[in-house]
């Protein structure tokens, strides 16, 4: 019978060790993906244009990676960063949700895993990007051509 | 003769033997990196010497393709890259040593802001 009970006890502790465990798969407001990439109202060419005067070594990294791709890899990359951008924050949120939740959902990062390095990967990056980004013209083809 | 001819060959393969040894002990000067950190002391400048390379190399990068058009554009791009509290003369000294490390062929464009 103590033995019994003592099953159970470990059973119920095991329970509430698991149960925070998957909770923290879950997205934040500012993970995966960081809450001033979420909100900021500045395009893709903005955002970039910022970084390369404000974090020059984190973007000149980016774009070294950028152009060992494979061509077609590219333009799936821009593409994809764009439609990103083209959402709302409601819908980025739960672009954010779905990426954490499950790793598979995002076919660009089976392709070329640090694809968005530059937009999602470093608060710090994010904030000094987004800080200023309002700044540059909206359109800049020359942010991708580095 | 054959004496004579041994004595010259010995010689010769000295020389070369000298050459070679200044050839191999060359590259071991010729870190640039290293240099422009050394520069950068000089001037106060300290931090990561990796990272002042690449903002050395980055600034040559955007004189040649133009995203910087003069050498006040280079050095306030410099200034954004520094530790808060460096002073502008310190940017002109970063951006004076980048250019002779790593582009001194961009080296005019700090000529003309002088006589501006």
């Amino acid at each position: 019978m103590w033995i019994k009970a003592s099953v159970a006890a470990a059973v119920v502790s095991v329970a509430a060790m698991a149960l925070p465990a998957v909770a923290s798969a879950d997205a934040s407001d500012d993970y995966p993906i960081p809450n001033r990439i979420l909100k900021t109202t500045c395009t893709v060419d903005q955002y970039m244009a910022a970084v390369r005067d404000v974090e020059p070594v984190y973007y000149e990294r980016y774009m070294t990676d950028y152009k060992n791709r494979p061509v077609d890899v590219q333009d799936a990359a821009r593409d994809r960063i764009y439609w990103f951008f083209s959402l709302d924050y409601t819908a980025r949120r739960q672009y954010s949700e779905d990426t954490a939740t499950n790793v598979y959902y995002e076919q660009m990062a089976t392709h070329w895993g640090n694809w968005a390095k530059l937009f999602f990967n470093n608060k710090g990056v994010a904030a000094h990007g987004t800080d200023i980004c309002m700044n540059y013209p909206p359109t800049d083809p020359t942010v991708w051509n580095w | 003769m054959r004496a004579i001819m041994m004595v010259i060959g010995g010689l010769l393969l000295g020389i070369m033997v000298v050459i070679a040894g200044l050839a191999v002990a060359w590259p071991a000067h010729a870190d640039p990196d290293t240099d422009f950190a050394n520069e950068l002391h000089t001037y106060g400048i300290y931090g990561q010497k990796d990272y002042n390379a690449w903002i050395g190399k980055i600034t040559c990068k955007r004189l040649y393709n133009g995203l910087d058009q003069d050498a006040d554009k280079s050095a306030k791009f410099v200034f954004l890259q520094m530790p808060k509290g460096s002073t502008t003369e310190q940017a002109w000294q970063f951006l004076g040593a980048s250019l002779r490390y790593y582009c001194p062929d961009k080296l005019p464009v700090l000529e003309a802001a002088a006589h501006q």
